[in-house]
């Protein structure tokens, strides 16, 4: 199953936050790509929605950028600002209470008896 | 594993900007991805120019401008959840000053003015162009900004004509008749012929746009369209 783009739009801010939390540097496409093996091609990272997302995250001082020339090609490598570490651990543990308040309200848990 | 030359990098950001993308920072950000993508999927000795159309078609919906709109959209209203709580506030506060300088105002208590000028203010000058921004930006479509505009309009010049009048200036009763034309000839059409196009607000707007030709026709009829004849001319009348 892929997921709504309504449910990915919600949660992209996260996303990005926790895999650059987990990898020291990364650049666009390297993202789409690790969210796609990660989740075994169940979130696919749209261009459209990713690129306007790290410009607002850096916008907001939450990543620090650095280049890096390719011949003609310039590779932006994006990374955690100080801020950006505290605001990655802060909407982790923001989204699991959510899914935890989710599963109750939606009764999924797992029943044990 | 297809290796892109230089010029070939050249007719990508070349196109990139074609296409109506601005910003430096996204253009080596797409130009970036879209070799990337070239790279790892295309064959060696396959045709470049059909699968980079192909790759850049599957960035956007209807064209590629679309993520820089987004991203400035995202950047403008980073402060979105602070421009919601001013207005909020303002709101709040307008209506707080409608009501203590209107009690004033029936006491002939000194400070009515300054009240109910101040809360015409804030609500016209902030509240109003707030709420027209935070509107616009959850709205989609062009045609609904356009009813949005006219509505914010129609709601400043209805506040202009009551603080007119209340202050008794002159020229209210013309600011008066403007603010009903704009209403009834701008601003119902606009918000019926739009609303009735869309099949889910179709009985809404129907509903509404009655409502409002009531209370216009209403505002209309409670406005004085002839001088009251002054108090000597009545007794002679009466002779």
């Amino acid at each position: 199953m892929i997921f709504s783009s309504e449910l990915i739009k919600g949660t992209l801010k996260t996303i990005v936050l926790k895999l650059l939390a987990d990898n020291k540097k990364m650049y666009g496409y390297e993202i789409t790509q690790t969210v796609k093996e990660l989740t075994k091609d169940r979130i696919q990272l749209t261009e459209g929605a990713l690129y306007p997302t790290l410009h607002a995250l850096e916008a907001d001082g939450l990543l620090t950028t650095e280049v890096e020339y390719i011949g003609k090609r310039v590779r932006k490598y994006y990374s955690l600002s100080p801020k950006g570490k505290s605001k990655a651990k802060e909407r982790v543990n923001e989204f699991t209470e959510f899914v935890e308040a989710m599963q109750s309200l939606l009764d999924i848990k797992p029943r044990l008896a | 594993m297809y290796r892109i030359t230089d010029q070939q990098v050249d007719f990508i950001l070349d196109d990139i900007r074609r296409r109506g993308v601005e910003m430096e920072d996204l253009q080596y950000n797409l130009l970036d991805h879209i070799c990337c993508i070239i790279e790892q999927n295309l064959e060696e000795g396959g045709d470049f120019e059909a699968y980079y159309q192909q790759t850049v078609a599957a960035f956007y919906k209807q064209q590629l401008s679309e993520i820089e709109e987004e991203t400035i959209r995202l950047l403008t209203f980073k402060n979105y959840y602070g421009m919601k709580k001013l207005m909020m506030g303002c709101g709040a506060f307008s209506a707080l000053a409608f009501v203590v300088g209107s009690f004033f105002k029936v006491m002939h208590w000194p400070g009515a003015g300054v009240i109910l000028g101040l809360g015409f203010l804030v609500f016209c000058l902030m509240f109003l162009p707030l709420l027209f921004l935070l509107k616009t930006k959850e709205s989609g479509s062009g045609r609904d900004r356009v009813v949005l505009g006219a509505a914010t309009l129609a709601g400043i010049f209805y506040g202009i004509s009551m603080l007119f009048q209340v202050m008794h200036w002159p020229g209210s009763r013309i600011i008066w008749l403007s603010t009903l034309a704009l209403s009834a000839f701008v601003l119902l059409p606009l918000y019926y012929f739009n609303g009735i196009r869309k099949p889910e607000a179709k009985t809404n707007t129907i509903v509404t746009s009655i409502i409002l030709i009531g209370v216009l026709g209403m505002q209309f009829t409670l406005t004085a369209l002839h001088k009251k004849p002054e108090p000597t001319t009545q007794l002679q009348a009466g002779k």
